[in-house]
């Protein structure tokens, strides 16, 4: 190669006058020496104008991508904020789908540019910019995903990541980004963890477990992180613990049996006593283990779940008995204690001047809309499992497999068509087998 | 029998919720010894007198006096040294000195020493015997050299010996009647030790023993029959199968004991109902249990855990069963009471014999629960046709403190077994008003909710899965991440 091809003016010549982007981008990966391409990418032009400025943002996507998360990585070529950010609110995702692992690298390159100036509010914005616009839609998962949430955590924003955590991940491709089984792991970790941060406890549980129950032969330290925290959750949102599902690994809940926070479940939540001196003894390991927060809540709102289960049992109950059934000491705790519950809905009660407290369960009441609403959903839902089911009987795996369960050895390249016709009446037997 | 014992009286339902470490005997709570144990005899006398002295002080030492009679009739002085331990122990532990047990009766040196020699010589020509038959390989013989040696074992008390050897004996035999012997032998042996655990599978053993046999007692008869007059093949069918009664009572019985120890009440009381009459058991009776015991198991099993129809025809309208309730006339009383609703009566009853049920070694262990299941039916009972009574009257209807049904009621709701809920205030039960329609709403709603969010997780599993993102290593994948990541 011409010594001149390995400059970057060369290059960005290419990417200005190119309209074949999957041949500029395999140029842009391959045609350079590997050991020499990156610093090639961060170096400024010959003029030492930076190639930056001449670029569009917006139709030069592929070679910018390139050349920012280069030089975000590089250590003496220097990237402006702004160039980030803007890039990210303007690049075009179909440009930028050309190299995903590109992509990657420019999240990467964003977190350790906000860490390195110590201001991860900054990289907030241009990472949800990327997250969003990025992917085919939201139920992709990316490795932007991961760290992202890690920044909101980071920057203390966790309502920032609110939107993208309510559009459930249900699309996974490898081939919009190069993702890794711990992509998925720390995403609903983390998304777990700001969920329990804002209190929404039933959103956190599902986090948690998709987490726990991620697929694999053997379970990760990750996993068993997030049991612990997903077991404290249910009980602060429950008050007591769920089964796990069955597809959850089998290991997880064995090392878990043998260990505090068993105790802690076993102990919960009337055991009071038990409760507090689990806590003063084991603090440490809780602080180690960064639940020490959770834990408290769980030990806070004991009283709560006891409480609870009086309503079951009786209809009326003095203030005073309520303490001593829950285990508080003072009879106004136990008024206040009452009054939040109310307040929250957990119970429905009155507490009348003489300190009599009468519980009533209203049976649930649903309107119409909430009726349909769910039934719309429903539909939907079977629609996309409908859906599912015929891709499912038209992709190659299921047909050849289909195939090969039939007889083994049938059916060759040469026989396309007649396989593809024989298949088809496979699959649908199958369906209904 | 009136001891007296400067203990407390423990009176009322605590009294019941945990098995008493010692039985009281007072005039509240009657115990006639010698009426009882005269139903005995043999080893299981003793058994029971050793039980009576460790757990009853008040009978100790009346009861020692009596063992120390009935191992006379025995053949077996070990045994005495059992009951002199147990005897000593109750006097450890009593508050007031039992007087010491040597004064009261000691064991006749003569006759043990002569019971000895007797056991051993016994023993010594049963094995040589054994050793006869084994060598001219004469199968029958062979095993009753074995049944025989199991019995000389069984009756000198060395379990495990005879066990071997009955067991032993089973390869020798030659038909399923011997088999069918064999088995009841053991079953004996097991029901003596105390030990239930293995009793169903020689149950299941004998039955089969017994199909067996009484299937080709009837070929038999058949064949006979072709020669003989009408008449006596008929007599003769009906001996068959009454010997197959006899024993089947036999097994049932052991059934019943053995979901009796696993605390299967149910089972145990269907099992103890069907019994067949006294007179089937043979020398069981007296020897395992008496007629009155089975009355006591059978009804307190089945109080504790039969409906009230079955309690009518299984016990009122049973005349083989019927038998058994004469022998203890106060049961009859406990079901009437029951069945009339006068749970009054039935828990005074209960009460009043607790301690005949306590010093009972079958059912001893058993009192405890029996007594709160009872109880807690009674209760159930008691409510289920109320939307809503006072306390008050429930308090009346079983002798109680409000207090104390209060704490009974609360109880049977938290664990489920009354639907309904209490005003502590004004000291009234309701039972629950469920609206089915909103609940069923309710239900379908969440039902709903929680299988598209399965969905959605499966689904995603499935994504994961289809694109190979499983966890692999182990090894390169450390807490270390975990930790930096908790760490903000």
């Amino acid at each position: 190669m011409a010594p001149d091809s390995l400059s970057l003016d060369r290059i960005l010549g290419e990417i200005t006058t190119t309209n074949n982007l999957s041949a500029l981008n395999h140029t842009l990966k391959n045609g350079l020496p590997k050991e020499s391409r990156e610093t090639i990418l961060s170096s400024p032009l010959a003029s030492g104008q930076d190639p930056l400025s001449v670029l569009d943002l917006r139709q030069n996507t592929l070679g910018v991508l390139y050349i920012l998360s280069a030089r975000l990585h590089a250590t003496n070529a220097p990237v402006g904020g702004d160039v980030i950010t803007a890039f990210c609110r303007k690049f075009l995702p179909d440009q930028a789908r050309h190299a995903p692992e590109r992509v990657t690298i420019l999240a990467r390159g964003i977190v350790k540019f906000a860490n390195a100036y110590q201001n991860s509010l900054w990289a907030v914005t241009p990472l949800r910019d990327l997250i969003t616009r990025y992917p085919y839609d939201s139920s992709f998962l990316t490795t932007i995903h991961p760290l992202f949430l890690q920044t909101c955590i980071a920057a203390s924003q966790p309502t920032a990541a609110l939107p993208v955590l309510y559009s459930p991940i249900s699309q996974i491709s490898t081939g919009l980004s190069d993702l890794t089984y711990n992509d998925n792991l720390l995403y609903h970790y983390l998304g777990g963890i700001i969920f329990a941060l804002l209190k929404k406890w039933a959103e956190a549980e599902e986090f948690f477990e998709i987490c726990v129950t991620a697929p694999g032969a053997v379970p990760a330290a990750l996993q068993l992180e997030a049991l612990k925290k997903l077991r404290l959750v249910q009980l602060i949102s429950r008050g007591e613990v769920a089964p796990l599902p069955k597809y959850a690994h089998s290991a997880l809940p064995r090392i878990i049996k043998n260990s505090i926070y068993t105790d802690l479940i076993n102990a919960y939540p009337q055991n009071s006593e038990r409760l507090y001196s689990l806590l003063d003894k084991e603090k440490q390991t809780f602080a180690t283990e960064r639940n020490l927060g959770l834990v408290t809540q769980v030990i806070d709102r004991a009283p709560r779940w006891a409480l609870k289960k009086l309503t079951a049992t009786y209809v009326t109950l003095g203030l005073g008995d309520i303490a001593r059934a829950v285990g508080i000491q003072s009879e106004d705790e136990v008024r206040a204690l009452i009054l939040s519950m109310i307040e929250t809905g957990d119970i429905s009660a009155q507490i009348s001047a003489l300190g009599t407290v009468t519980f009533s369960d209203p049976p649930p009441q649903f309107t119409r809309e909430e009726v349909d609403s769910v039934l719309y959903s429903a539909q939907q839902q079977s629609d996309v499992l409908e859906e599912l089911d015929r891709e499912m009987a038209r992709s190659k795996e299921f047909i050849s497999k289909a195939v090969k369960g039939q007889d083994g050895g049938w059916g060759g390249p040469s026989q396309d068509e007649e396989m593809y016709a024989m298949s088809n009446a496979w699959a649908e037997e199958s369906m209904f087998g | 029998m009136d001891v007296d014992i400067p203990e407390e009286t423990g009176q009322s339902s605590t009294h019941y919720s945990r098995r008493p470490q010692l039985v009281l005997v007072d005039d509240l709570r009657p115990f006639d010894l010698d009426g009882y144990i005269s139903n005995y005899s043999g080893r299981t006398a003793v058994d029971r007198l050793i039980h009576i002295i460790s757990i009853c002080p008040a009978l100790a030492l009346e009861a020692f006096q009596l063992a120390v009679q009935h191992i006379h009739q025995s053949r077996d002085p070990s045994l005495y040294q059992q009951v002199l331990s147990a005897y000593d122990q109750v006097s450890a532990a009593g508050e007031t000195p039992l007087p010491s047990a040597l004064d009261l009766a000691s064991l006749d040196t003569r006759w043990a020493d002569e019971t000895m020699a007797k056991n051993q010589a016994e023993r010594s020509k049963l094995e040589v015997e054994l050793k006869t038959y084994s060598n001219n390989m004469i199968k029958e013989s062979i095993r009753m050299g074995h049944r025989d040696l199991g019995d000389f074992y069984r009756s000198v008390g060395e379990y495990p010996t005879a066990l071997k050897h009955y067991t032993k004996s089973r390869e020798f035999c030659t038909t399923s009647q011997h088999v069918l012997e064999m088995c009841l032998s053991v079953l004996e042996l097991l029901i003596e030790q105390r030990n239930y655990s293995h009793l169903p599978t020689y149950v299941f053993k004998a039955d089969a023993a017994l199909d067996a046999a009484s299937a080709a007692a009837a070929n038999a008869k058949e064949g006979e029959g072709a020669a003989s007059a009408a008449a006596p093949l008929l007599n003769k069918r009906k001996a068959v199968s009454e010997d197959r009664e006899r024993v089947q009572s036999k097994l049932d019985f052991a059934t019943a004991l053995s979901s009796l120890a696993s605390g299967n009440y149910q089972k145990a009381a269907y099992s103890f109902l069907k019994l067949g009459p006294a007179k089937d058991f043979g020398d069981w009776m007296g020897r395992l249990v008496a007629p009155g015991d089975i009355a006591v198991y059978g009804v307190l099993c089945a109080l504790a855990s039969l409906p009230r129809s079955a309690l009518k025809t299984q016990i009122l309208e049973n005349s083989t069963f019927g038998v058994y309730v004469e022998q203890e006339p106060y049961v009859r009383e406990l079901v009437e009471a029951y069945l009339s609703s006068n749970f009054k009566t039935v828990l005074e009853l209960l009460n009043r014999y607790s301690s005949r049920h306590a010093l009972d070694i079958y059912l001893a262990p058993h009192v405890g629960e029996l007594t709160n299941m009872i109880r807690n039916w009674a209760v159930v009972l008691y409510f289920q046709p109320f939307a809503s009574i006072k306390l008050e009257r429930m308090s009346g209807a079983f002798g109680w403190t409000v207090e104390e049904v209060e704490e009974q009621v609360v109880q049977l709701i938290q664990d489920g077994s009354i639907h309904g809920r209490v005003d502590s205030q004004n000291k009234i039960l309701y039972a629950r008003q469920t609206d089915y329609r909103a609940e069923l709403f309710a239900r379908a709603i969440k039902a709903g909710r929680d299988i598209q969010a399965t969905n959605r997780k499966v689904l995603l599993r499935m994504r994961l899965q289809q694109a190979d993102l499983t966890i692999k290593a182990p090894k390169g994948y450390t807490s270390s991440i975990a930790d930096l990541l908790q760490g903000e």
